[in-house]
């Protein structure tokens, strides 16, 4: 983990608030896993007076970093509008990371929005290991502008399962009805095919994905999001309640973590107490 | 104009050197208690021991583990954070925490509280008989349960009680940090000084809350939380120097949204001659060093020979 100053050599925008930032000056960031983070900040004064806590997308020699983010609030309008040559700070790369590929298991990438990032960087570091075929994006949002960087998956070679909720592109619903029938099928194709689920999206929709893999019996990783100021465990900010100890921390302990020691929340009907 | 030669700018080096509350410190300059963690998180992001002092994490008797989330917010120029008090403990602090402390090259203040009167009192005495501890920081804004949940800190009666209590089983040097949230500081400092504390610090967190309009909700789980940053500077000044014009004779490390030299040496004119560097280390992790380096500039700029010149030197119009 560094602190440095890096520069934007890169702002494209993706359209409905999505974008692109390329860094450059990230030569720390070059052995970043997926999943990993950086907390980020432009020279912006006091508001927002927080550094931003954003996953990384992609990372390359040359000491080049992808990120997407979309524009939501001040933090991330600010940086919409960031010219190339903006000067930001980066401290990185910061928490865990995916568990690797492995040619023996079938990685289901669930990603919701803008979520997306350190799947297809977990997407990335398969193709680069010959194991693109052990993966497969499926990928929700609400309206097909909502699907970004579709083209660049394809470029890895990537099988992709899309979903949006009003079915403009795609399977129409939500990512997680994608995800049970993709499951579905590839159990129904091979029984004994080992699956793991490795998600990153709106906090509703990861609590959904493990209240699918839990009683499949099917290895299931969440990367969580939390309100954070530091990104390196001292504010104490991040805290989610945890099976193994009251809390743990998405910035130091995660962001990624093995959804059986989440306190995974029932889903809206069923009643509290439901969930072991 | 042509460049000093090098023995003369070293002979023209400002000297930083600030003795506060029994303590020698290099340089005024240390970390607030909550924004350091226990030092060594830092560790690699700057020397430690450019810093004047650093201050951890709050310890209580025993481990804590906090208050549910949303734990933090952000506001205009500040946060609100509501954590919790969470620590390892005495017995987790001396044994994972203290070893990477006492070679850290730089002074340690040990902050700590209890939730009932004695339980400051143990702690205080246990956390004083270890070594590698330079002082000792007490944490007042704890709410006192037995007396409805008014923090210890905030009646002059019970803050003096409490800090003659602590005094006499810590030898060390004893700190008090001040909450802000009372209608009269100078009381609660004269408290502090008249029952045996080496100085206050000066303020802890300002009690507020954060609403999100659409949820209809507060943003903090515990809806009140304290809030810090830039945003409490101001108050956070004329509270150091209403404590200094009082002329207690304890001194004051100032605390409360200091981003830059500049911001500290506004302390040092109202009164602290010391300041701790909280939120900031979140907004910019190696901060303190570089504002022990403004600090310095600012004397070197302004012919200080000796920061101590500037301590209370405030000019106020007749």
């Amino acid at each position: 983990m560094r602190y440095f100053d890096a520069r934007i050599i890169e702002n494209r925008a993706l359209g409905n608030g999505y974008f692109v930032l390329r860094l450059g000056g990230c030569d720390s960031l070059a052995q970043s896993l997926p999943g990993q983070f950086i907390m980020l900040r432009g020279d912006w004064g006091r508001d927002p007076l927080l550094p931003r806590p954003v996953s990384l997308l992609s990372v390359a020699p040359e000491g080049r970093a992808d990120l997407l983010a979309k524009s939501i609030g001040r933090g991330t309008r600010l940086l919409e509008a960031a010219p190339p040559g903006t000067r930001v700070s980066v401290l990185g790369p910061l928490g865990n990371g995916f568990p690797e590929p492995t040619s023996d298991c079938l990685d289901l990438l669930v990603a919701g929005g803008v979520g997306m990032p350190p799947l297809f960087m977990q997407a990335e570091l398969a193709a680069r290991r010959g194991l693109v075929d052990r993966c497969e994006m499926i990928y929700g949002g609400r309206t097909s502008r909502d699907l970004v960087l579709l083209g660049e998956m394809r470029g890895l070679g990537l099988s992709t399962c899309l979903a949006t909720e009003d079915g403009s592109v795609g399977r129409r619903g939500r990512v997680t009805a994608a995800l049970e029938a993709r499951i579905d099928y590839h159990l129904a194709a091979n029984r004994q095919r080992k699956l793991r689920i490795f998600a990153c999206g709106p906090r509703e929709m990861l609590w959904a994905v493990a209240r699918i893999a839990e009683p499949r019996g099917i290895e299931c990783y969440l990367s969580m999001e939390e309100q954070m100021a530091c990104g390196i465990g001292v504010c104490l900010g991040c805290a989610i309640p945890a099976r193994s100890r009251p809390f743990r921390y998405v910035c130091s302990d995660g962001p990624v973590f093995l959804a059986s020691d989440l306190v995974i929340p029932p889903a809206a009907g069923q009643t509290v107490g439901s969930t072991p | 104009m042509t460049a000093a030669p090098s023995d003369a700018s070293a002979a023209e080096r400002p000297s930083l050197v600030m003795h506060c509350g029994k303590i020698n410190f290099r340089n005024p300059v240390l970390t607030a208690s909550g924004t350091f963690g226990y030092g060594k998180e830092f560790d690699g992001l700057m020397p430690l021991s450019s810093l004047g002092g650093l201050v951890t994490k709050g310890i209580s008797p025993n481990p804590r583990f906090g208050n549910p989330a949303p734990r933090i917010c952000e506001t205009a120029s500040g946060m609100l954070n509501s954590i919790g008090l969470e620590n390892v403990g005495i017995e987790g602090f001396a044994s994972e925490k203290l070893p990477f402390l006492r070679r850290c090259g730089t002074k340690v203040l040990v902050n700590f509280f209890g939730t009932t009167f004695d339980d400051y009192v143990d702690c205080g005495e246990r956390l004083g008989r270890l070594d590698g501890i330079d002082g000792l920081e007490m944490n007042v804004s704890c709410p006192n349960i037995k007396a409805g949940g008014i923090e210890f800190g905030r009646e002059p009666q019970v803050l003096g009680d409490l800090v003659r209590a602590c005094r006499k089983v810590i030898t060390k040097p004893l700190w008090v940090k001040l909450t802000p949230n009372t209608s009269d500081i100078v009381a609660l400092a004269r408290a502090c000084a008249e029952n045996g504390a080496d100085a206050v610090s000066v303020i802890n967190t300002i009690t507020g809350m954060a609403i999100d309009a659409r949820t209809r909700m507060p943003r903090l789980a515990t809806i009140f939380g304290g809030l810090s940053g830039p945003a409490i500077k101001p108050i956070a000044l004329r509270m150091v120097y209403q404590i200094h014009r009082a002329g207690l004779g304890i001194p004051i490390c100032g605390i409360g949204g200091i981003q830059t030299g500049l911001d500290a040496v506004e302390f040092f004119l109202a009164g602290a001659s010391t300041v701790q560097v909280g939120t900031q280390n979140f907004i910019d992790p190696a901060s303190a060093e570089r504002i022990v380096r403004e600090v310095e500039e600012f004397c070197r700029q302004n012919a200080v020979s000796d920061l101590r010149e500037l301590v209370g030197s405030l000019k106020t119009r007749p």
